[in-house]
């Protein structure tokens, strides 16, 4: 059989095998151990495991566990909403304050927790209420929330963006750098229109207030002395300091990335326990349950996406596909187009995890042939896979909103969150005129990237 | 990221009686082999933090903390497999599955349960050989450190059994539900 007819039924097994509903896992290992049997030598079968342990068992990849109790510490603690109280005093100011207050406190604890639907429950359980209270319209508060939560990805540490530095071969102190910037122009655009939004629906309450007497809560206006702002502070800033520590552990050339995930999930445990007082093993439990779930469930994934694009490499399938592609002669933005395009529709059926360790070795040689920066290529194709978080079909964020205000209608959220779908892909655009947005940060801070 | 996949694809079906005995025996074991993780995870993110505050305060060499990380995380990740399997917590794509009538849904997912028991038992097999060569051959890691390998590769051919019982449990369980109601 020739590479391509090979390739071509891989390719149509896989979408079978995936379809079917088997769990990801254990359909990319069982078409990767199909295929060793009928195209490999003999041999290869019986190195299986050796093969995945091999693969898995780098501590870059293991550091992704602790990240996630990072995140389940803080997320699993009131942690969210002090954040979410404190910057709203301090915002209130401010015109569409709420709104900006949602925006930063999503991009916080974000920050921290790493977590795009875990940032979404936990911001948008105390925002999307005070929101909504305060006049905002439903769809607008659940907009907000969705999108805020999707920074999580984007601003490091972020587990998608391990996996990438893992696929590509690239520096993930580089990596995680290189996010900030595009993290801070989302932040930066998100609060805009939050403002500008706020202030049509401020305006069309004053106008209803003007001509029917009707009111709204949007009227109301609530002000917070200098006292009330500070009493916030003790709340906010231990989590401030855990991320600058984090950060100063990892950037100050202390930790390798993989010990600031340790350091950083002591650190998370310790404050929780210290702040919230959660540290009997009744309060760890649920901690340490839901960090064992989510990982255990994301190393397999991934463990068996290694195994499955070993064999897509062994068989040559990988490079013949790259090879294809180079020879289209694509013009370059069109190629970058065309692979940005391929993600977002994978996007609407597989995890960010599976989408990066099995198209890597496909579409990485060619974007590299036509001449672009990979760091900054995985910085776009985050932003891509974070848009696939909050548009329909899959669009986990919209699930989880409507799990913590199941009041709205799906219609409004959804309609809430395509302004910010806009948005982000006006963000992708920016960055690809401008790359320095997520180049500038990592070759100031780390120098100029060399060649790989 | 994490992308939250910890919602559950769908719950686990009930458990004739005849199979009763295996699952509670299995849910102990895999209460235990949880709470074993839960210790482990803890330790991994101490050892790592050690490793940090030990270069730095006592300017020692850290040879055997990154390894010893792995194992453990490693270990973790295979025992708790079939732990989430029990409540079916790895995810799948369950687009067809949502529009297919019930009565060919049910073929479907005996398929799919008897290809994934298939592939983890073939899974836990060659790990069990994996496992046995290294002891037998006392092989290492090739670190300064050098800990035996038997130790990760027995971690993960038992994780790996555990996780084949589990789906053997479910897939039976799914045959003999389906024969009473008929």
């Amino acid at each position: 059989m020739t590479v391509v007819g090979i390739g071509l039924l891989f390719g149509v097994v896989t979408l079978v095998v995936m379809f079917s509903g088997m769990p990801i896992a254990f359909s990319l290992g069982s078409v990767a151990v199909v295929f060793m049997y009928f195209f490999m030598p003999g041999a290869s079968l019986d190195t299986v495991t050796q093969n995945v342990y091999e693969e898995m068992a780098s501590i870059t990849l293991l550091s992704i566990p602790l990240f996630i109790l990072k995140g389940a510490a803080v997320g699993r603690s009131r942690a969210g909403q002090d954040l979410y109280s404190a910057l709203h005093v301090w915002m209130s100011r401010v015109p569409g304050g709420l709104g900006i207050a949602n925006v930063f406190a999503c991009a916080l604890f974000a920050a921290m927790a790493g977590s795009s639907p875990a940032t979404c429950s936990a911001i948008g359980s105390a925002g999307i209420p005070e929101m909504r209270k305060r006049g905002y319209s439903p769809g607008f508060a659940a907009g907000i929330i969705a999108a805020g939560g999707t920074l999580g990805i984007l601003l490091p540490p972020s587990i998608t963006m391990i996996l990438y530095a893992v696929a590509a071969e690239q520096s993930l102190g580089r990596l995680f750098l290189a996010g900030i910037g595009p993290g801070l122009l989302l932040v930066t655009l998100f609060a805009l229109y939050a403002v500008y939004r706020y202030r049509l629906e401020h305006a069309d309450a004053v106008r209803a207030f003007n001509e029917r007497g009707a009111t709204s809560a949007y009227l109301d206006d609530t002000r917070y002395t200098l006292r009330d702002k500070i009493e916030m502070l003790p709340r906010v800033l231990p989590f401030v300091i855990l991320l600058i520590g984090v950060m100063v552990a990892l950037y100050g050339g202390f930790a390798t990335p993989s010990e600031t995930a340790g350091l950083g999930a002591i650190l998370a445990l310790l404050l929780v326990a210290s702040i919230y007082r959660l540290w009997t093993p009744n309060d760890l439990k649920p901690i340490l349950t839901a960090t064992l779930k989510e990982s255990t469930m994301l190393m397999l994934i991934i463990g068996m996406s290694l195994l499955y694009s070993y064999v897509m490499s062994f068989l040559h399938i990988s490079q013949s596909a790259a090879e294809w592609i180079v020879g289209l002669h694509l013009a370059k933005w069109w190629l970058l187009a065309a692979v940005l395009l391929l993600v977002v529709v994978l996007g609407f059926f597989l995890p960010p995890v599976s989408i990066i360790l099995m198209t890597a070795p496909i579409l990485l040689p060619p974007l590299k042939a036509a001449g672009f920066d990979l760091i900054w290529f995985g910085v776009l194709m985050t932003i891509v896979m974070e848009m696939g978080l909050i548009h329909p079909p899959v669009g986990l964020n919209i699930f989880v909103i409507k799990n913590v205000a199941p009041d709205i209608p799906l219609a409004d959220v959804i309609w809430g969150v395509l302004p910010f779908v806009l948005l982000m892909l006006l963000a992708v655009v920016l960055i690809s005129a401008f790359p320095a947005i997520a180049t500038g940060v990592p070759t100031l801070l780390m120098g100029p990237a060399t060649a790989r | 990221m994490s992308h939250g996949l910890e919602v559950p694809s769908h719950q686990a079906g009930p458990v004739p009686p005849p199979l009763a005995p295996l699952a509670r025996l299995l849910a102990a074991v895999n209460r235990a082999v949880l709470a074993v993780s839960m210790v482990a995870l803890i330790v991994a993110a101490g050892v790592l933090t050690y490793s940090v505050l030990s270069r730095y305060f006592l300017k020692a060499a850290t040879d055997w903390q990154d390894e010893a990380a792995v194992f453990l995380l490693v270990g973790a990740t295979f025992l708790c497999g079939a732990y989430v399997q029990s409540y079916r917590g790895h995810v799948g794509i369950e687009a067809v599955a949502a529009i297919l009538p019930e009565s060919v849904n049910r073929i479907r997912r005996l398929a799919v349960d008897a290809l994934s028991w298939l592939f983890c038992s073939f899974f836990a097999w060659k790990s069990w050989t994996l496992f046995y060569e290294a002891l037998i051959d006392q092989q290492t890691t090739s670190s300064s450190w050098a800990p035996p390998l038997a130790i990760p590769y027995g971690l993960m051919a038992a994780g790996m059994t555990l996780l084949a019982l589990q789906v053997l449990v479910q897939l039976l369980s799914e045959i003999l539900v389906g024969r009473r109601r008929r």
